[in-house]
């Protein structure tokens, strides 16, 4: 093939002259390098973000509603939630949409003080239906979780968060023991398994878990709830599923515009995609320096590979003598300033894998090795060198051997 | 073989009146001719050579090289032609520089049809009597080196005709002679070899020599002619 050895002259070429190539692929490395690191940076912390946000919420296929119009900060919890979201709304929501695939009712509370003989913690106390785990698809570490039955029965039954397990407990065994809950004596039937943090950095393993029949009749003495979260079938429908759950409730409140919903209403699935969308800053002034590297080094590619081609016109008087044409010409330049942004593509990817690494160490992300942005630095590399090496290879292609030959 | 009828090249300039560098040149060179064009600077030598060469195009007239009609090729057709048919000798050797003197050769293999064969290339440089410098850089060989790897590089695709323009007017007067003696033997060997030259003495080497003045042949003789003309004077 002819175009191979013309890709082997323009190799030759290249390492003909190595310190003209090493320039020329200088200002590639550093704009492809910090590309990588921060499209890898960038995903890793996207992902590290979605999996706190399943720490927190379990699942992404549910729609969660809260008592009290416009957005209240922060959680939930039986002191700050107006008493509109009662255990009607979430049955009803349970049997009347058949969107939905299940229902779990929240009551909860924070800074409770839970003794275990002469030690004590402060953890939140969540009432929850039967359900919870498997909505959740978690499972217990030890021993079982509370029924239908001990919710029916208002069974005075807890299940302990690693957190609160460990500090009551040390090395002991807590199933069976007996711990009080704001005085009231509950028995441990399980513990739960680690759920990490959650997205702002709280600790999601200080918590006990209670019926939430138990939480509102014998705990806390209130008969309304600080959450309802609905599972959905179809986790493509879930805006749908949430306008559903929004009409019942308004019907059940006898809400009619103007006046305000006294509830609200999230998906998780649409929170977290618009807190990833959201790109720091920093992040934004990076990839303009990237950029700018990028482009620095695209035009140091043309002006030397336009130097280049003038001190080489001899060179290519030579090579059009014995026969070269003007595309083969072109198509030997093109190849020479394509060569070096890809080789300089490769090295601002090796540079950034190594940068990466050490950003996630730093930042305490988990190292991550993506194909993606790797490839798509490859290709801005590829393009960058066939977009700022065309036109010395054009002019490459103009010389007239006759001049060329005669200087 | 080579066959060119009435071939003249204008130049535009500008409002004057163009210049003429070539007036309906008229000649033929059968295959194995040793042909020499002599005339003095801004003759048309150079004019008729890039034509000849296949870098440039007649304005007008019609040139047959190898029974193809190449006055009216196109560019891509010109650059067949130049690999296929024609091997360049300069007086400025024109090698690459950084080059090896056996990589030097391969390059008009690179634009050819075939593949790129280093064995063929090593017989040349052989043939030329620098198989032992085949891996030299070309900055390392001395000119009359040089001139002989130029030569080398010409033969490569086996041309029809070989062009050589002052193929010793960079060289001292024994390297020259060793260049000429190569040509002349290649000549021997029955290539077709057209030699431009403004030195009598290097014309003399020619079985035939073409004299132009002002971009008109004025004598097209034979060697022997030539020579009973020198005689006479």
């Amino acid at each position: 093939m002819k175009a191979g050895r013309i890709a082997s002259q323009a190799l030759r070429s290249t390492t003909r002259y190595r310190l003209r190539a090493l320039f020329m692929m200088l200002g590639i490395v550093v704009g492809i390098s910090s590309l990588a690191i921060l499209s890898s940076v960038g995903e890793a912390a996207k992902r590290e973000t979605m999996q706190r946000f399943k720490n927190m919420i379990g699942t992404f296929d549910t729609v969660i509603v809260r008592p009290g119009g416009g957005r209240s900060r922060g959680m939930p919890t039986l002191v700050n939630v107006p008493p509109t979201l009662r255990f009607e709304d979430a049955n009803a929501i349970a049997t009347e949409l058949p969107e939905i695939k299940r229902v779990a009712e929240v009551q909860n509370a924070f800074d409770i003080d839970v003794q275990y003989r002469d030690r004590s913690t402060s953890p939140a106390v969540f009432g929850v239906s039967s359900n919870w785990l498997a909505l959740r698809s978690e499972d217990v570490a030890d021993g079982s979780f509370f029924s239908d039955e001990h919710n029916a029965s208002l069974a005075r039954v807890a299940v302990l968060g690693t957190d609160v397990r460990n500090s009551l407990f040390r090395d002991d065994d807590p199933l069976g023991k007996t711990i009080r809950i704001a005085n009231v004596p509950f028995q441990v039937i399980g513990t739960l398994k680690s759920r990490g943090v959650g997205p702002a950095g709280s600790a999601l393993d200080n918590i006990v878990l209670i019926p939430v029949a138990t939480a509102s009749r014998r705990l806390f003495n209130r008969d309304f709830l600080t959450m309802v979260i609905a599972q959905v079938r179809d986790p493509a429908g879930s805006t749908e599923a949430t306008d559903k759950v929004a009409a019942l409730l308004r019907d059940r409140h006898h809400i009619r515009p103007p006046v305000l919903d006294d509830f609200t209403i999230t998906n998780p699935a649409i929170t977290m995609a618009q807190v990833t969308r959201a790109r720091s800053t920093l992040t934004r002034i990076l990839t303009g320096v990237s950029f700018m590297a990028l482009l620095i080094g695209g035009i140091v590619i043309m002006a030397l590979m336009s130097i280049t081609v003038s001190e080489r016109r001899k060179e290519i008087g030579v090579r059009r003598s014995v026969g070269a044409g003007r595309i083969d010409i072109l198509q030997q330049f093109l190849l020479e300033a394509v060569g070096v942004a890809l080789a300089g593509g490769v090295v601002g990817v090796l540079v950034g894998v190594a940068g990466t690494q050490l950003v996630a160490r730093m930042q305490k992300l988990p190292p991550l090795l993506l194909w993606r942005p790797i490839a798509t630095a490859i290709l801005v590399a590829l393009t960058t060198g066939v977009v700022f090496g065309i036109y010395p290879a054009w002019k490459a292609s103009r010389v007239d051997p006759i001049q060329a030959l005669r200087s | 073989m080579i066959q060119v009828e009435k071939i003249s090249k204008r130049y535009a300039r500008g409002e004057n009146a163009p210049l003429e560098a070539l007036r309906e040149a008229t000649f033929r060179i059968v295959p194995g001719e040793f042909v020499c064009v002599r005339g003095a600077s801004g003759s048309g030598k150079s004019t008729l050579l890039n034509i000849l060469g296949c870098l440039d195009r007649p304005s007008s007239g019609a040139y047959w090289l190898d029974g193809e009609d190449v006055g009216r090729y196109s560019d891509k057709q010109l650059s067949r032609i130049r690999n296929a048919k024609i091997g360049f000798i300069f007086q400025s050797f024109n090698l690459l520089p950084r080059t090896t003197a056996v990589e030097n050769l391969e390059i008009p293999m690179v634009y050819g049809d075939g593949q790129v064969v280093r064995e063929r290339a090593l017989n040349i440089l052989e043939r030329v009597g620098l198989g032992a410098r085949a891996n030299h850089f070309t900055a390392e060989l001395s000119g009359g080196e040089q001139q002989r790897v130029a030569i080398a590089r010409a033969l490569i695709n086996r041309p029809a005709l070989i062009l050589a323009d002052e193929p010793t007017g960079n060289l001292d007067a024994k390297a020259a002679t060793e260049v000429m003696i190569l040509l002349q033997s290649l000549h021997s060997e029955g290539r077709t070899i057209l030699l431009v030259t403004h030195d009598p003495s290097i014309a003399a080497y020619a079985s035939r020599e073409i004299l132009l003045r002002d971009g008109a042949i004025a004598s097209d003789r034979t060697r022997d002619a030539v020579a009973a003309n020198r005689g006479a004077l």
